[in-house]
């Protein structure tokens, strides 16, 4: 058997420094491989919140993608409470758990300048660009990098179709009426 | 009295004849039973004591108070998630009631092969009528079988495959279709209303939020159990510490490997960990013409067993169940993202899924993570699993297509493939079934302290105690020396039934 991946005999000069520069940035996922995974980040923190407010803002974006229905009327995830979901359900679990998910954000955003060699971060891309980019985290030959999607993905999938306002565009009728709760 | 540690406060100190660690279908049993018997019994549970006024139906609130890290928990590969209960009673609070004895065969290949000459149906029978009398299980209605277990039945007898509808747990059963998430009926006879009650009212002192993170033992006698209060989310607060004379450890598959290896104890066969069985399985999505609201009913109680003769062969098969999920855990098995995902999503309300589980040979490992609730959990299929569980992807297809559905998505991460009727079928057992490219999953772990006659090869012995140390049991998933390859929950049960009444038996020595 070949020892060398067909892939990387192709590599030409650029593809080696891409590769290279790519390299750098999966090494320091390698954490990552039980995803989803951070630290609480100190101004998320402070706030009482997993996330601070860029990454906030990051993962807002990275989820609007993850859940956009291309439908009219669909509601918009940030008129919904799936970010506050995702938050609080981040909140709640082992740091064990959530220890690597800011650091995660923050490789998606910066992961155009990596990946891709364009010169602007995921938030400043258009909604197209986005897609290509989250197509790259998807279908890469990286496992960590394909891990790091479905970790991102799911969370944005748990706090969108949890919600609501989203049930109606999948035709889920939404909960039984609740039991009375016993008296205190 | 079952006390959440959490609001009390303060650090636990206690002693007691027996301490059970751990409340699921194991657990629960033996304390209940003990103390029944008149043993003093202390029961740790390091999850929370939620109750159906807490069951809200909803994924985002239950998912992180049901589950082993929010229902995320994964191998470490990333290939396999695992499904598995954080809380007082356990997976039992969280599984769909399927209620099988263990198979004979199963029992005579234990018998054969790993000289449990005493595991014999015969013998294991007062013990599942037991726990069978206590759970309430009876045998599912025709009647109550809901659209997608009617879908899935349909297909099964066109096809002529054997099938057949089981018996559950169940009492009083409205049908709303929530099992996943908590009965807030308290319809399923889970641990958390049957066996932890009668555990309690026999003077079990049941204690939520306490989890065990040493066994100590003393002269090759077990003495006592160290441990934390630990809030939902895991982190410590108080400390705990129970003398006891028997330890009974019951905290899953996972769990108890992880606490023996921790505690440096029971391992000279170098096996506690090994020989993981997941029960793996993959699931296929059929689209019906019409809206079928799968969620609704009783989700899971037709069984095809065409695929699975343990008379035949004892080492291989698998089963067919349907599943059913909602919006969340739907969304989470299907490919790709935004409007990709989306087209799959639109239809939900159509969906019936069926999934094939596999009686598996592979075996993976459990080893102690920097985490306690952070294990980690190494599988990977062998060969031969990986082309039945393959070939099980054309099973599902033709079930779902003679049941009706207009098309079958195989939820490949990349390249899903979507199926019409007609279409060649076979391309799904080409494509076939590889970690980290289809979604795969196991609820039922076991096999990690396996039970055996030699303690050079297993970890405990017929009664579930350890070969090494005096009054240290096992009485979960765990001690079964293979896979088991039917739904666990009532073989759980019986086999820590069958321990609660040997302890008892043995008490005198254990006293002393």
């Amino acid at each position: 058997m070949d020892p060398l991946p067909t892939d990387f005999r192709r590599t030409t000069r650029r593809g080696f420094l891409r590769l290279a520069a790519a390299s750098a940035s999966l090494a320091a996922l390698a954490e990552l491989r039980s995803l989803p995974a951070a630290a609480t980040s100190a101004a998320g923190e402070a706030s009482g919140r997993f996330f601070g407010p860029s990454e906030t803002e990051i993962l807002t974006q990275i989820a609007e993608r993850m859940v956009d229905c291309g439908q009219a009327g669909a509601p918009r995830l940030r008129a919904t409470g799936a970010i506050a979901t995702i938050d609080r359900t981040c909140l709640a679990l082992d740091p064990a758990t959530t220890r690597l998910l800011p650091t995660a954000l923050r490789l998606v955003e910066y992961g155009p300048l990596v990946f891709d060699w364009t010169f602007r971060r995921f938030t400043q891309l258009g909604d197209a660009e986005k897609d290509a980019s989250l197509t790259g985290w998807m279908t890469s030959r990286f496992e960590i990098r394909r891990l790091v999607f479905r970790a991102l993905r799911n969370l944005s999938l748990l706090g969108y179709y949890s919600q609501e306002e989203s049930w109606p565009l999948i035709g889920y009728a939404g909960p039984l009426l609740r039991p009375p709760r016993p008296s205190a | 009295m079952i006390e959440k540690l959490l609001e009390r406060g303060g650090d636990l100190v206690e002693s007691a004849d027996v301490c059970v660690i751990g409340s699921g279908a194991g657990g629960a049993v033996a304390a209940a039973e003990l103390a029944a018997r008149g043993r003093s019994v202390v029961l740790l549970e390091q999850g929370h004591h939620w109750t159906r006024a807490d069951f809200t139906q909803r994924e985002d609130e239950m998912l992180p108070r049901l589950f082993e890290e929010a229902g995320m928990r994964q191998t470490t590969d990333g290939a396999y998630t695992i499904l598995q209960g954080r809380n007082l009673g356990g997976s039992t609070v969280h599984n769909l009631c399927y209620a099988f004895r263990a198979p004979e065969p199963i029992l005579r290949l234990w018998r054969e092969e790993h000289g449990l000459s005493e595991l014999t149906a015969e013998a294991l029978s007062p013990s599942f009528l037991r726990v069978e009398k206590n759970l309430r299980v009876k045998q599912i209605l025709e009647s109550e079988l809901n659209a997608s277990n009617r879908i899935i039945r349909t297909g099964a007898q066109r096809l002529g495959y054997s099938g057949f509808v089981a018996r559950h747990n169940r009492e009083g059963c409205i049908g709303a279709g929530y099992c996943i998430l908590g009965c807030s009926y308290d319809a399923k006879q889970s641990m958390l209303i049957t066996y932890v009650p009668r555990a309690s009212a026999a003077g079990a002192r049941i204690y939520a939020n306490a989890r065990a993170e040493r066994i100590e033992a003393e002269g090759g006698r077990v003495r006592r159990v160290l441990g934390r209060v630990v809030d939902h989310d895991g982190r410590p607060h108080g400390s705990v510490e129970v003398k006891a004379k028997v330890v009974v450890l019951a905290a899953g598959a996972v769990a108890s490997p992880d606490l023996l290896l921790r505690s440096g104890m029971a391992n000279g066969s170098g096996q506690v960990g090994k020989n993981l069985h997941l029960h793996p399985s993959v699931l296929l999505a059929g689209f019906m013409e019409e809206p079928i609201e799968a969620y609704r009913g009783i989700p899971q109680s037709y069984y095809i067993d065409e695929f699975i003769n343990l008379e035949k062969d004892p080492h291989r098969g698998y089963i067919l169940m349907p599943i059913s999920g909602f919006p969340v855990l739907t969304a989470a098995n299907l490919p790709g993202f935004g409007r990709a995902h989306f087209a799959h999503m639109a239809k939900f309300s159509r969906m019936v899924g069926l999934l094939a589980l596999l009686h598996d040979r592979s075996a993976g490992s459990v080893e102690s993570g920097r985490s306690l609730t952070k294990p980690r959990i190494a599988y990977r299929m062998e060969e031969s699993d990986r082309l039945e569980l393959s070939q099980s992807l054309v099973h599902i297809a033709k079930v779902l297509f003679a049941g009706g559905a207009r098309s079958v998505l195989a939820p490949y991460w990349q390249d899903p493939v979507e199926l019409r009727p007609g279409d060649d079928l076979s391309v799904l057992e080409r494509r076939g079934v590889r970690e980290g490219e289809i979604g795969l999953a196991s609820t039922h772990p076991q096999s990690t302290c396996r039970m055996g006659a030699d303690p050079r090869t297993s970890v405990v012995n017929a009664w579930g105690e350890s070969h090494e140390v005096a009054g240290l049991f096992l009485a979960d998933m765990s001690v079964f020396p293979t896979s088991l390859g039917a739904p666990p929950q009532l073989t759980t049960a019986a086999l820590a039934d069958r321990t609660a009444f040997h302890i008892l038996g043995r008490w005198p020595e254990f006293a002393a």
